[in-house]
């Protein structure tokens, strides 16, 4: 017999357990993604809200959003349209998307978990300002959340308090969090975390900044990275669009992909930082926002069934597969956007089209092997354009070169004091000259001086 | 050829600036942590001149002298001005690590500072890492370097890549060969270097942190760089961080000190006119019966408390 009152088991969860979860594994980059994607929601609303694919034109030159890191403190503030009262009580601060609420055109937010998460992985006191348009007037609150009273007050009210605010300069959203976390403090203090911050925004948001989106990051705005694939004489990449209907939704799928960089002449390893090296693979973009970046996993297929283990010797391939639909939750998103969920019907249906251009490229690079000379020469006809301007093509174009007779070659491998390769690489004028180039300018110039002309 | 056949390093004008900010540094820092018990380790090379003023301005007793050249060493256990210098011979990244192996070493504050003849190169980075990740709390750590352009390539072009080669991440993408110029180069790589010593303790979750504390750019022939910081128990972080961020505090500067050559009857005439709040003018020093550039004249004006004493011997 159970006593009267004790026939439930509490299972609710503690505030305290669930700001660790939700924080505990996204990296604080992600995080601050997490608020970033959230202006652009309210940006591509603001301006139409149309399937992200490449060959879109929206202008988004009228936005800006800046981040200002200090040791003690983070601020990112927006001019995109601001949350509205009536969001801000029904749905902005609710933990997890509520089913009645609306869905939000092409955007990238889809769980209803970034801002609360970001915050409170960035500080214990935190300020989040709006200024919207309510019918046409200029209206503005704010939220304070200070998560230590928070965490102590009663479990039952996870509610924050809406408050009057001043108006922001114009309609948008600024987010101002102190009493940083210790992995925030330690960030901030860190030039190089600033620094790397940039660049991934940089390329994570390439697709926004090309259509004139303004990211600062300490007063200063961030170049989105010119994605770029090699078009001409032999090669073309391919570029093919598709749309699927999944839950009466249309969801378009564009793939584009070829050669960005000729691949590594030696495959060894090198202290060097190799940019190609490090910039090849597959990338997954969704909703317009790159989620996965130069992939080289079994996340996009690399030694899964059919398809090797990535290898050096593949440098220089970039794969981009751009998914769009009006309902982000039919996308291959994860909650952290920093990978897709492998198990997303739309993304494994399209792992064969990947799989299949990857191969082409794979084979490419064992031929070349043979007839590196010729290769080299074909490849430096072919140059570098945007994405955007790749034309449609439905495969990848590349090569078809026999390997042909000839003149066997010696290797010369050898190691001098790395300061003595520096002063030769700088005698011969360019001190960042790679080995190789020294190696073969110092066998040239004894040839030419000891053996004279062939 | 090593430094020491070619410099007296106790007679450089900027130089002796340097160092007397340095050690200005050091003492306010000593004070307020309480370093008597610290350690010194440098490259104290034939002369010992920054030895003998941690010996004698922070009464630090224990040091130690790293001195890569043989004959140098042979010179260095010759000329070393204490009993208490303890003297190793080799590279600097191979005996840096034999601290920890001297007994009582990695209990006591260590106040490292590092005064490298060559530009910045692998080896030096090699061991801003080590000391960084090493050094017991408390410590300081210096590093002197020379920001000479062509040791980062003959071309300004070819400067950014080499430097991002050397200190990684920090370095922006778009940094610009004008930042790379002959006159641009101290100022810049004091701040990238720096730059490269906050990011270190602080990738590496090192508690108490890196309070910024020297950044020095001088002219001596050639541009030469300082740049160091505090590596403080996290106790002694307020403590520290109320020191160098007093109107006091004259380590980190981003004008690059350029200490005049002049005659002991130019220094005579000048400094008895010091002294003075108002700016000197040339006029003024045309006056005097001869001449200065203006920059030279400032630089004087500021910093003529610690220019040598042309006939002084160390010992």
């Amino acid at each position: 017999m159970i006593p009267e009152g004790k026939s439930k088991a509490d299972a609710n969860p503690t505030k305290a357990f669930f700001v660790r979860m939700i924080t505990r594994d996204i990296t604080l980059e992600d995080c601050i993604f997490d608020l970033i994607d959230n202006s652009i929601d309210g940006a591509w609303e603001l301006s139409g809200g149309h399937p992200m694919n490449l060959g879109d034109a929206t202008d988004l030159s009228q936005f800006k959003i800046s981040i200002e890191i200090q040791s003690d403190s983070f601020t990112i503030q927006d001019n995109c349209g601001g949350i509205s009262l009536d969001d801000a009580v029904d749905y902005a601060f609710t933990f997890g998307r509520k089913e009645d609420a609306g869905t939000e055109n092409y955007s990238i937010g889809v769980y209803g978990i970034g801002m609360k998460r970001a915050v409170f992985k960035l500080g214990a006191d935190i300020n989040i300002q709006s200024t919207f348009l309510d019918d046409g007037k200029r209206s503005s609150f704010c939220v304070p959340i200070r998560v230590n009273d928070w965490l102590v007050s009663e479990n039952e009210h996870w509610d924050f308090d809406i408050e009057t605010s001043e108006d922001l300069p114009q309609p948008g959203v600024r987010i101002f969090v102190s009493d940083l976390t210790d992995v925030a403090k330690r960030s901030f203090e860190s030039p190089r975390f600033i620094q790397n911050l940039r660049r991934l925004i940089s390329r994570d948001y390439a697709l926004h900044l090309h259509r004139g989106l303004t990211i600062e990051v300490q007063g200063k705005a961030v170049l989105g990275w010119a994605i770029e694939l090699r078009q001409g004489g032999d090669f073309s990449p391919m570029r093919a669009t598709f749309t699927e209907r999944i839950q009466g939704e249309d969801v378009y799928v564009e793939l584009l992909a070829g050669m960005a960089a000729s691949p590594p002449d030696s495959t060894e390893p090198s202290e060097d930082f190799d940019e190609s090296l490090n910039r090849s693979g597959w990338y997954v973009v969704c909703n317009g926002r790159i989620v996965l970046a130069a992939d080289k996993t079994a996340t996009t297929g690399w030694g899964t069934e059919g398809w090797p283990q990535w290898h050096p010797q593949y440098s220089g391939f970039m794969g981009i597969i751009v998914f769009s639909s009006r309902r982000a939750d039919l996308l291959p998103l994860t909650t952290t956007k920093r990978s897709v969920d492998e198990t997303s019907a739309i993304f494994r249906q399209f792992r064969p089209k990947m799989r299949e251009v990857t191969k082409e490229w794979i084979n490419y690079t064992n031929t070349r092997k043979q007839v590196r000379a010729e290769a080299i020469q074909r490849e430096e006809v072919a140059k570098s354009i945007p994405i955007f301007e790749v034309a449609p093509r439905p495969d990848v174009v590349l090569p078809r070169i026999v390997a042909v007779p000839k003149v066997p070659e010696a290797n010369v491998l050898y190691s001098v004091p790395k300061p003595r390769m520096l002063k030769l690489a700088s005698a011969f004028g360019n001190i960042t000259m790679n080995y190789k180039d020294v190696g073969l300018k110092s066998f040239e110039y004894a040839y030419s001086d000891l053996v004279g002309e062939d | 050829m090593a430094s020491f056949d070619s410099v007296n390093y106790s007679l450089r004008p900027s130089k002796s600036v340097q160092r007397g900010l340095v050690f200005e540094g050091l003492r306010a820092i000593s004070t307020a942590l309480g370093l008597d018990n610290a350690v010194y380790v440098g490259f104290g090379s034939i002369w010992f001149t920054d030895f003998v003023m941690a010996h004698k301005v922070l009464s630090i007793d224990d040091m130690v002298s790293i001195e890569t050249n043989e004959i140098g060493f042979r010179r260095a256990v010759f000329n070393k001005t204490y009993r208490t210098i303890t003297m190793m011979h080799g590279l600097s990244q191979e005996k840096l690590p034999e601290l920890l192996l001297i007994q009582g070493y990695v209990a006591r504050p260590w106040i490292v500072w590092l005064d490298y003849d060559s530009a910045l190169n692998e080896g030096v980075v090699q061991d801003f890492q080590w000391v960084l990740n090493n050094a017991p709390p408390n410590s300081i750590c210096l590093f002197t370097f020379s920001a000479t352009q062509n040791a980062y390539g003959d071309k300004p072009i070819h400067r950014p890549a080499r430097i991002k080669a050397l200190l990684g991440d920090v370095v922006p993408d778009d940094l610009s060969k004008d930042a790379c110029s002959k006159e641009a180069l101290p100022v810049t790589l004091a701040q990238l270097a720096m730059d490269y010593l906050k990011s270190e303790v602080a990738d590496s979750a090192r508690p108490g942190g890196f309070v910024e504390a020297f950044r020095i750019p001088y002219l001596d022939s050639v541009g030469m760089v300082t740049v160091g910081g505090i590596l403080p128990a996290v106790g002694a972080v307020p403590a520290v961080r109320s020191v160098v961020s007093s109107d006091t505090w004259r380590c980190l500067t981003n004008e690059v000190i350029q200490a005049p050559q002049m005659t002991l009857k130019e220094v005579a005439a000048l400094q008895a006119e010091l002294p003075q709040i108002m700016q000197i003018t040339r006029a003024h020093i045309q006056s005097l019966g001869f001449d200065l550039q203006d920059e030279q004249i400032q630089s004087f004006q500021r910093y003529y408390k610690y220019l040598p004493n042309f006939a002084e011997i160390v010992a």
